[in-house]
């Protein structure tokens, strides 16, 4: 599903945004990228979504080579690439069924099919009844739902996700993760960015992990903190506390 | 895939309506441009003919009788070949010279009517060496047989092309100032447009709808204001054709009524006039999309 060999993005400026990272993630996998900010999740994001192009290495995303694929071509193949964000990104004006409707409308979908699949996928995260609601009716959980609904109501092969659940409580953190869960079993590929160590753990998902846009760690069942170290790192205050005891240095 | 039309238009209105202050700025900037561009070409449409006999340089026409023989025009064109002071000269016949007639005389079909090609004279139209000469060369020419008379261009004619050349010289400068300002007026909207609609543009974008569907309504609007300027600076020309029509037959200033341009070529002009307002809208929005939209 994606392949990247040696991939590096250098900004302009000479800011190295990613570094020499090569991985593959297989179709229908669920992976997590974790890193602290800055360490270049969303700029392999950017990239995964032809965005920005590698400044050197190879890319290919649903077996296409994205850095050989010409301007025209890139809207049609994100057309196969769902996106959600942190900030939602919903159209304030428009009701929530509207919203996801427009992913369609503008791809040029005939007015039944649009009708009838936006029906679906609201089914499907959990708004039925709520597709006349507008955004700023909606909590926040719902309005990451209506983004999930518009994104995957293409049904793309590939999912991605920076910091889903950066702006909700943990409670509905877990129902949107449940959300993509469903939809990784339905055979769409899933890459998410996210700092919620927790949810990582509690998953037990592949974890990619970048470190200063290098490629640290790369575990098939893996958690947000390193294997090794997983006693002392596994919370927040588990590790400070080990700061703490270190205060001799 | 096709681009859903019903939806372009609306996005394109919705935007119009929208930035309406800034709209009606650009389409005035463009009616008043446009209005300038076509005042100066009908001001030049109608002084050319008004003043198509002198047109080339011509300084000197010899008419000759409507029933001059050909032997005798052949005698005066050789007349004039032989003559060092004639630099060079063209002959009209009948048939053209009724074609001119028809021509500088087609907002008055009355007259048209009453005149029919045999009545009216075959010429030769005369540029001298040096215009100065021009009694000299008439007075000789005047004498051969079937030269009805000889017509100089006065010094009033002179002044009325070249008076209306620099009034369509500064007249086309202020109107490629304006219509410069028209463009960026309209690219300053469609950037307004496009920063306004911008949420919408991002999940456009992120879709995957296509860079056309994206630009388009963008587009058309620019196209719209540039249009809609052109059309009002077309309905102007009407008012200002029919304006110097109604003061010419006030003041039965009978010599100017070939000025004003038969309805036929005016419109010619005003269409012009549309295709340059529609370039305008398009070089405008063109910008602002290439440089504000970045798809």
């Amino acid at each position: 599903m994606i392949r990247l060999e040696n991939v590096t993005k250098t900004y302009k400026g000479g800011v190295d945004a990613v570094v020499d990272v090569s991985f593959e993630v297989n179709r229908g996998e669920f992976v997590f990228l974790v890193g602290p900010s800055g360490s270049g999740k969303t700029t392999l994001m950017r990239l995964l979504l032809r965005e920005e192009v590698p400044s050197t290495g190879r890319l290919w995303v649903g077996g296409k080579d994205v850095i050989s694929l010409s301007k025209g071509r890139v809207p049609h193949f994100r057309r196969n690439i769902g996106c959600v964000f942190q900030d939602f990104r919903l159209l304030p004006t428009k009701t929530a069924a509207e919203n996801v409707a427009f992913a369609l409308q503008v791809i040029g979908r005939p007015r039944h099919v649009i009708a009838e699949q936006v029906a679906q996928v609201l089914d499907l995260v959990g708004l039925q009844g709520k597709g006349n609601r507008m955004p700023t009716e909606l909590s926040g959980g719902e309005q990451q739902r209506v983004a999930v609904a518009r994104a995957f109501v293409n049904r793309p092969l590939l999912m991605l996700a920076d910091e889903p659940t950066g702006n909700l409580d943990p409670e509905t953190s877990k129902e949107i993760m449940r959300l993509f869960e469903r939809i990784n079993k339905s055979g769409t590929t899933v890459v998410m960015a996210t700092h919620d160590a927790e949810l990582v753990d509690a998953m037990r998902r592949r974890v990619i992990a970048l470190s200063g846009g290098k490629l640290v760690r790369d575990e098939l069942r893996g958690s947000y903190a390193e294997a090794d170290s997983e006693p002392e790192m596994i919370t927040k205050r588990a590790w400070l506390h080990k700061r703490g005891s270190d205060r001799r240095f | 895939m096709g681009i859903p039309l019903g939806y372009v238009v609306r996005q394109t209105l919705a935007n119009l309506w929208r930035n309406r202050l800034m709209t009606l700025a650009a389409v005035l900037t463009a009616a008043v441009s446009l209005s300038l561009v076509g005042g100066a070409l009908l001001l030049r449409q109608g002084v050319n003919r008004a003043a198509g006999v002198w047109r080339g340089g011509v300084e000197m026409v010899v008419f000759m009788q409507p029933n001059a023989t050909a032997a005798e025009i052949a005698k005066a064109g050789s007349a004039l070949s032989a003559n060092p002071n004639v630099a060079r000269y063209h002959y009209v016949n009948q048939a053209r010279s009724y074609a001119q007639f028809k021509q500088m005389f087609a907002s008055q079909p009355q007259m048209v009517a009453n005149v029919s090609q045999s009545d009216l004279p075959p010429s030769f139209r005369v540029v001298l060496h040096n215009a100065a000469q021009d009694a000299v060369v008439g007075g000789a020419v005047a004498k051969i047989s079937g030269v009805k008379k000889v017509e100089y261009n006065q010094a009033g004619v002179k002044a009325m092309l070249e008076v209306t050349s620099v009034v369509q010289k500064v007249a086309l400068g202020v109107a490629a100032v304006l219509l410069l300002s028209a463009v960026v007026l309209i690219l300053n909207t469609i950037r307004v447009a496009i920063f306004g609609r911008r949420r919408e543009v991002a999940v456009m974008k992120l879709v995957g709808a296509t860079n056309w569907f994206i630009r388009l309504p963008f587009m058309l609007e620019g196209l719209i204001e540039g249009m809609a300027g052109s059309l009002i600076a077309a309905g102007v020309l009407v008012l200002m054709r029919s304006a110097v029509g109604s003061l010419i037959a006030r003041f039965k200033v009978g010599v100017l009524s070939s000025v004003v341009v038969p309805a036929s070529e005016a419109l010619s002009t005003q269409l012009l006039i549309v295709g340059i307002g529609a370039a305008v809208g398009l070089i405008g929005s063109a910008f602002a999309v290439r440089r504000f939209l970045d798809v």
